[in-house]
This record gives structure tokens, sequence and C-alpha cells, in this order.
């Protein structure tokens, strides 16, 4: 797969908000549910384009939801968006009641995940999303690694039936695919390998994609280690077959994302392995705690601190490999 | 498309509801008996007399959506859908158990949950506070396709206690959704005790009207209250529409009336026929107002309103079938603005086809003819005049009179039988005994045709006579004299008399058939609190005492 260049930046909000609108009009079912958070999370535009089929709940994430569940029933496809710390952080016992239990077309897209939400601090840091969320049946976990991946997400969650977790975050990420990326590369529960390698893998998702990128580059200029990295966007159902095959092609795996390292795709993917081909793993993620403010000039100081960086995952590959020497 | 019940066929058709739910319960060992007795009339008007839906198929497009956001009423719930024909009532009793269709909490049904779900059941409950949001988002969604749906969400008084309620209250008046209507289901108790000491949520009126709603308020077990309130419904715009449906929780059963710790407790199955017995059992009360002073209608209305009676009786006389007059169709028009209350227009008219349609533009809600006053062509076309009109069908007999083989080919569709104790024409005549065993016999003939429907008792009943045609299978109970004696007759403490002579029968009847069904203590020290005002007349006064 080819790599674009890297440094483009470009907002998964901004990708989200305009597929909507693409999709509300070819798909008139298409109806948005939002909460006082609309012009963050991009769905004012397709408010602008289809005000009869937009809804403003205000700051009520429970409604917010419910309501989505509601339109769902009668026919509608709902996609229901604010932050993640109140989706699901706020309605989690509705998400699993209202929507996942009967099976019903509410597309959750969220924004804010993880550290990167500014200076807000650990109340909006949403670090626990996936976990709560890949717990219930039926719910599809999907965390894109860039803009031009979330605008495909964004539509094959529109057009596969049953509910569907996805987190965005907030700043603007450097791509990962070229602007060119074909729809068929973003299939549920496939895997992609970015970058071929044979001496270990680093699975990924979210914006630790890109930094995952950059640490297989490091690993080869400075320790000549070819590493594989693979994008997986669907956390939620696992690509197994890739995990083992990874497992079984490069014998260890790290894993990285902006998520607690508890429960989220580390967990997803230590699961995976260990039921088929086990092998060394280690996770990189926010160390089970609590995050802190912190301006948006030094988004790279809070990630650090937080182990959240390039030096990290690619420590990580190191400290796998000696564990398997000795 | 919808049941569209008569009041009759809708009362008889809640009875039932409250008979399968319990079966369900006592077979599960578990259930909520107290919710799902208290919103068995705002179920059973919704979905008998007002919804439009099609059990056979429950996606038809422009159906009215009920939400049962208060799933814990479920036996009352699956019930009522079973009654309504979504699936066999037999099925209650795999309530709660492991492979059933029924579970404790009712699943929207899909391809996806077939196993777990029954047809009908639009919304997955048991989390409370969610059903009013779900009910906006249909309801917007009907909106937004130009749809006739109207969404009808019940919820319960201690789920008000969730913060989501109220959030959703603000949502559905944001969006004027005038296709919305929600039901609070007010039995003011809640799984810990009262519901005003729990969280208190008075003054629920004033809030939901602060909260843009348009609100009405009725008594939640009288069908003809909710229908008005759901007609006004129907005529609300710009606003979402609150019914305050006050209610007793465990109403119909009256040792769990009222009562918390009948909130989520299943009866012993040992118990189980007394209590399909006490349902029954269920009676009207319908005064006659002819009786006394033949004046001032209106006010004789007012007054037995007050007392809680069921029905309006009026004798209709011609003149020509009864010596006597009394009044006809144009006065029935006048007094139907003065009450809500069931009309049940007993017609002593000659030819009654031709004066039908009067009586249905009048809008009664039974209307009786008289076996002699017509053949049976006459007689069909009279009652399928009546059910087209959504009026309940009935028939009289004078004392001397066999019930006409002629109308056993239309039993299924008369919903009263009134058995005459006196001779029609005049009031304030002797009880003829005679009449009893003629009853009785009567009863259980027609039973055996296929008959589904009320005996009516008219004539001389009063709190004596009252027992004997009790017993003989009467239901409603035409009071005339009983209640109307002159025109300072003490209302309030006559129909008392009637209710207690009512409940001393009711309870020596249970009370025997516990001894024979040998559970005879259990029962009585289940219904002790019940028992004891009557325990003198039923001789159990010792009894009680060794309970105690």
């Amino acid at each position: 797969m080819q790599l674009s260049n890297a440094k483009k930046l470009a907002d998964m909000r901004g990708a989200y908000g305009e597929t909507l609108v693409e999709l509300g009009k070819s798909d008139s079912r298409i109806v948005c549910v939002g909460g006082d958070t609309t012009d963050s999370l991009k769905t004012k535009k397709f408010g602008d384009k289809f005000p009869e089929r937009m809804f403003n709940v205000g700051i009520a994430e429970a409604n917010l939801v419910s309501i989505a569940a509601g339109l769902a029933i009668a026919g509608k496809i709902a996609f229901a968006s604010t932050y993640a710390a109140f989706i699901p952080g706020r309605c989690v016992d509705q998400i699993r009641n209202t929507i996942c239990y009967p099976n019903l077309d509410v597309k959750l897209v969220v924004s804010h995940s993880g550290l990167t939400v500014g200076p807000d601090g650990a109340s909006h840091q949403q670090i626990e999303d996936m976990s709560t969320t890949r717990a219930m049946p039926n719910m599809r976990v999907i965390s894109p690694a860039d803009a031009v991946s979330t605008k495909h997400l964004i539509r094959m969650v529109a057009t596969t039936p049953g509910p569907f977790y996805v987190r965005l975050v907030r700043p603007a990420t450097g791509l990962v695919y070229p602007e060119s990326a074909s729809a068929d590369q973003f299939k549920l529960g496939r895997g992609n390998i970015i970058v071929d390698g044979s001496d270990a893998t680093i699975i990924a998702c979210g914006l630790m994609v890109e930094k995952a990128i950059e640490a297989a580059d490091v690993l080869k200029r400075e320790n000549s280690l070819s590493c594989r990295v693979v994008d997986m966007f669907t956390v939620k159902p696992i690509d197994v077959d890739l995990v083992a095959r990874c497992a079984a092609q490069t014998g260890m795996i790290v894993t990285a994302e902006e998520h607690n390292i508890i429960g989220g795709l580390g967990s997803a993917v230590a699961e995976a392995a260990s039921e088929t081909n086990p092998v060394p793993i280690k996770r990189v993620g926010v160390p089970d705690m609590f995050g802190e403010s912190a301006r948006d000039e030094e988004v790279d100081d809070l990630l650090e601190k937080y182990g959240l960086t390039t030096k990290e995952i690619a420590r990580a590959v190191l400290e796998v490999r000696s564990r398997i020497k000795k | 498309m919808g049941l569209n019940m008569r009041y009759l066929e809708l009362r008889r058709k809640i009875r039932e509801v409250r008979m399968w739910a319990i079966q369900g319960i006592a077979e599960a060992g578990s259930g909520h008996p107290g919710a799902s007795f208290s919103a068995a009339e705002i179920m059973g008007t919704l979905y008998f007399r007002k919804m439009r839906y099609d059990p056979k198929n429950p996606d038809l497009e422009d159906r009215d959506y009920f939400i049962n956001s208060k799933a814990h009423s479920a036996p009352g719930y699956y019930s009522t859908l079973a009654v309504a024909g979504f699936f066999p009532p037999e099925e209650l009793k795999t309530l709660r158990k492991l492979g059933s269709r029924l579970q404790g909490h009712p699943v929207r049904h899909s391809e996806y949950q077939k196993n777990h779900s029954v047809p009908g059941v639009e919304y997955s409950g048991g989390s409370l506070g969610i059903g009013l949001s779900v009910g906006i988002g249909i309801a917007l969604a009907s909106r937004l396709d130009n749809k006739k749906s109207r969404v009808y969400v019940m919820i319960g008084d201690g789920e008000a206690n969730e913060g989501q309620v109220w959030e959703a209250s603000m949502a559905a008046a944001k969006f004027k959704l005038e296709n919305f209507v929600a039901i609070l289901d007010r039995n003011r108790i809640q799984q810990d005790g009262f519901a005003e000491d729990i969280m208190p949520i008075d003054p629920t009126k004033d809030k939901w009207a602060a909260f843009n709603w348009q609100v009405f308020e009725v008594d939640g077990h009288r069908v003809e209250q909710i229908m008005d309130a759901l007609a006004k419904a129907d005529e609300t715009h710009d606003k979402p529409v609150m019914i305050i449906a006050n209610t007793v929780k465990g109403n119909g059963i009256r040792h769990m009336a009222n009562n918390p710790q009948w909130h989520g407790k299943a009866p012993s199955k040992k118990q189980l026929p007394l209590l399909l017995e006490e349902l029954e059992s269920e009676y009207l009360i319908a005064p006659s107002i002819i009786a006394g002073v033949r004046e001032n209608y209106e006010e004789k209305i007012k007054l037995v309103e007050r007392e809680g009676v069921e029905l309006i009786h009026l004798d209709v006389m011609d003149g020509k079938f009864v010596p006597n007059s009394t009044f006809l169709a144009d006065t029935i028009k006048k007094l139907r603005r003065v009450t809500s209350l069931p009309f049940d227009a007993h017609l002593m008219i000659e030819k009654p086809l031709d004066h039908i349609d009067e009586y249905i533009d009048a809008r009664c809600d039974i209307v009786t003819v008289h076996a002699e006053a017509c053949n049976e062509n006459e007689f069909a076309q009279i009652k399928d005049k009546l059910i087209a009109a959504g009026i309940s069908p009935g028939v009289a007999i004078n004392p001397p009179t066999q019930f006409p083989e002629w109308l056993y080919p239309h039993l299924k569709d008369i919903d009263t039988v009134t058995v005459m104790s006196v001779n029609p024409g005049f009031s304030g005549q002797k009880f003829m005994p005679e009449v009893l065993p003629k009853m009785m016999a009567l009863n259980k003939d027609l039973r055996e045709r296929g008959f589904r429907g009320y005996i009516e008792a008219d004539g001389g009943i009063d709190s004596v006579t009252l027992q004997q045609v009790y017993d003989a299978g009467a239901r409603i109970f035409v009071a005339g004299s009983a209640v109307y004696k002159n025109s300072n007759s003490d209302i309030h403490s006559a129909i008392i008399e009637l209710r207690h002579e009512a409940a001393v029968t009711l309870e020596r009847k249970l009370i025997d058939h516990a001894t024979r069904l040998g559970v005879r203590k259990e029962w009585m020290n289940a219904r002790k609190h019940i028992l004891i005002p009557y325990a003198t007349r039923l001789g159990i006064k010792g009894e009680l005492h060794a309970i105690e």
C-alpha cells in the first residue's frame, strides 16, 4: 500500500461532516442528532443542508442517543454525535439496552476521543470508550487513522446495518492514506497492512497509526529492523486472521492506541493472538491513569508525558525483542 | 385498522388481560402484578379501542406506536398484545422461563430477536426513563415521512425520578410534537414504597404544564375517561400531550391493590383459581335515573358520578311498548354533555329499529332492545348498526319471556343480556325471586353457546337482592329506587351499602372456593385486612383472630 505525504494534515471531523452531507443527498433516510456540539462535530453542515433531518437536543446525551434509537425504529439511519466524553461516557445504559440489544441502525460518531482534546483536561479525555463499547454485543467499534479513511469508513458504517461506534479525534492528523484510496480498502473487520515487515508487527488505530509508521521508519534506520505496521481501524470485530498471521510471520506484536491500555485495541489484539498464535505482546497506550490539561501547542508534550509517542512504540518493539532473546 | 372495541367488550377484554397476566406471573413465580394491573385500562384502551395497527402485519406503514417505557408491567403488556391478536394468550404460561419469547422485560421484535420477542413489541425496555426519548425519535421520523402515525408512550411515576424523562419532556415540547402522547401511570407506589416518600414528583400536573405540554388528568381505570383524553389529544396542536392517569397499583385483586408489597411479587399457584374468580366477578353498578323523583336528571347523574358508579342506566319508555313514558333520544343527547360515564340505554319502545339511529346519534355506549319488541331480522339490523357505530348491543327479556332461540346465532355479538326481574314500565316494583333460577340457567346455557357478555339484572335490585343476582351470575346491577328513593335520599350510603353487600357476597364465594381448594387458611391470611370488615357477616371472626 502506497503511503501519501505523511505530513499533510487533515481533520477527521471535517471529513465526517462532508461525508454526512453527501450521504444525506443520496439517501433520505439519513438523519442526525446533535447535542449542542454540532459546530464542533461538523454536523452543522448537514443541518444547514437538511434542516428537517437534523435534531439538536441540547446537552442531554442520554436523550440524544435514545431519540436516535427511536428514529431508527421508524426506519431512519440515525447518526448521533457529540464528544466521546459524553457518548458513550454519559449513556452506556442507553447504548446497551436501547441500541445494541435491539440491534438498531444507530451510528454513534464521536469526536474528542483520547487525550488530544485540547486544554479541557481529564474530565473530557475519554480513554475508556473502546473498552465499554467493545464489550456490548452487536456493537462494532471503529477508530479511523486519518481523514481519508474517516470518509470511507463513515460511508461503510452508513451502509452496513446495525449499531456502530466511531471514534474521531479533535486535532488534524497526518494523512496515512492517499486521497485516491478506494472504498474497498476499508472493509468492516479487516485491518490494513500499511507497511510490510518481518521482524515485528505494530498494530495501531486512530492517530497512533501515523506514529507507528514513524516508529517503523526509526527502527529501520537505527536498528535495521523490518517492522510491519497494521491500521486496525476495526477494533471490533477485530481482524483475527490478520492478527494470527502477523503473530506467525513476525513473532511479536506491539499495539498502539490513544486509549487506556485496558480494554481497547491492545486487549483486542492480545485476545485474538492468545487464542490463535500466542506471541509476546506489548501494549502502548495510556497506562491506566487519568490525563491532564495541555494547551494546543503542548499536545506533543502531553502525548509524550503519557507515553503515546513514536519513541515509545519503538522502545516497546525493542523491549519485546529483548524479551524473546532471553 | 384497529380493534375499535365497544365499551363492554373493551371491559371484558381488559378483564381477560388481567386474568392472563396473573396466570403468567403465578406460573413464572415472579413478575410485577402491581404495575400490570395499574396499567391494564391504559394499555387496553389504546390497543382495543384507540390505536391503528394490524396484528397480522405488525410492520404496517402508518401504524400507531406504543412504547411501554415502564417495561416491568410486561405481564400486562404481553397479555394485552395477546388479547389483541399478536400471539396466542396461552403463551403467557411461558413467561420469564428459559427459552421463552416472553422475556422478563419485553424485547423489540425483529428477525434478529425473533426467539426472545413477540410481534408487536416496538421497544426493548427494562432500564427506566428511556421510552419517552425513543418515542420522540419515532414521532420525529413519522412527521418527517408525513405519516399519520401517532406515538403513545406509557411511563411510570417512579420512572419519573429518572433525569432523562425531563430531558425528553423538554425535547418533545421543543419539537412541537403533536403526534405524541405520553401517559403517566400514576399509581403512587414504587419498589421501596410510596412514590411521594421515595422521591416526590408532585405537583406533577404543574411540572408537565410548565414544560410546555398539554396536560389532561383522568381516572386511569375508567376507559371512558381515557378515551376522552385520547380524543382531546387528537385535537391538540403544536404541543405534546401528557395524560396523567391516576391509578391503583394492583387494581383488580383487592388484597394486592395499593399495597407496595405486591409491586414485584408473584401469588402462589394454589391461590390462582381464587384470583381468577375474583377478576371474573368484576361487577358494574348502573343507577337508573328515572327512579325516585322523575326530574332533574342532570343533577342525579352528577350525584352518582361522585360515588364512583360505572354506568348510567337510562330507561327509555315510549308509552306504547310499556304503558308509561319517560324520555327519548333527545333527552339523552342533552344528558351526554353532563358526564363521560357510559350510558346504558334500555329501550322499552315499539319498533326499536325505526329509532335506533337516534340512540346512536345520542352517543349511548350500550343500547339494549327488548326481544319482545323485534324479530330476528330487525334485531340483526339493529345489532349491525350498533356494532358499526362502536356501541355495545344488548337484549332484554321480560320475566315471563324465555330467551328466544332466534337470538342464538347472534350471541357472539351481544354484549349484555338484561334479565328483567320486574315487569317493565314502572319503577319501584318488588323483585320477582322466581327470576333467579331462570337467570342462573340462562347464564350457564348462554355461556355454553358462546355468549361472552354480561348478564344484567334489572328490577327491584337492592342490597338484599343484589347478593342473589350476583350469585346467579349477573355482573351489571341496575339500581333504581335503592339509590334514588326520594328527593332527599342518602345516595352516598345507598351506594356504599350496595358495594358492601357485593363485597360480602364475593368474599363468601371466595372463601368457599378456597375451602374446596384446601387453601382456606392461606387465603384468609393473604386476605385478612380485606376480610376484617366483613368478619361478623361471614362468621369468620374467630378464625381471623387465630391467624392474627
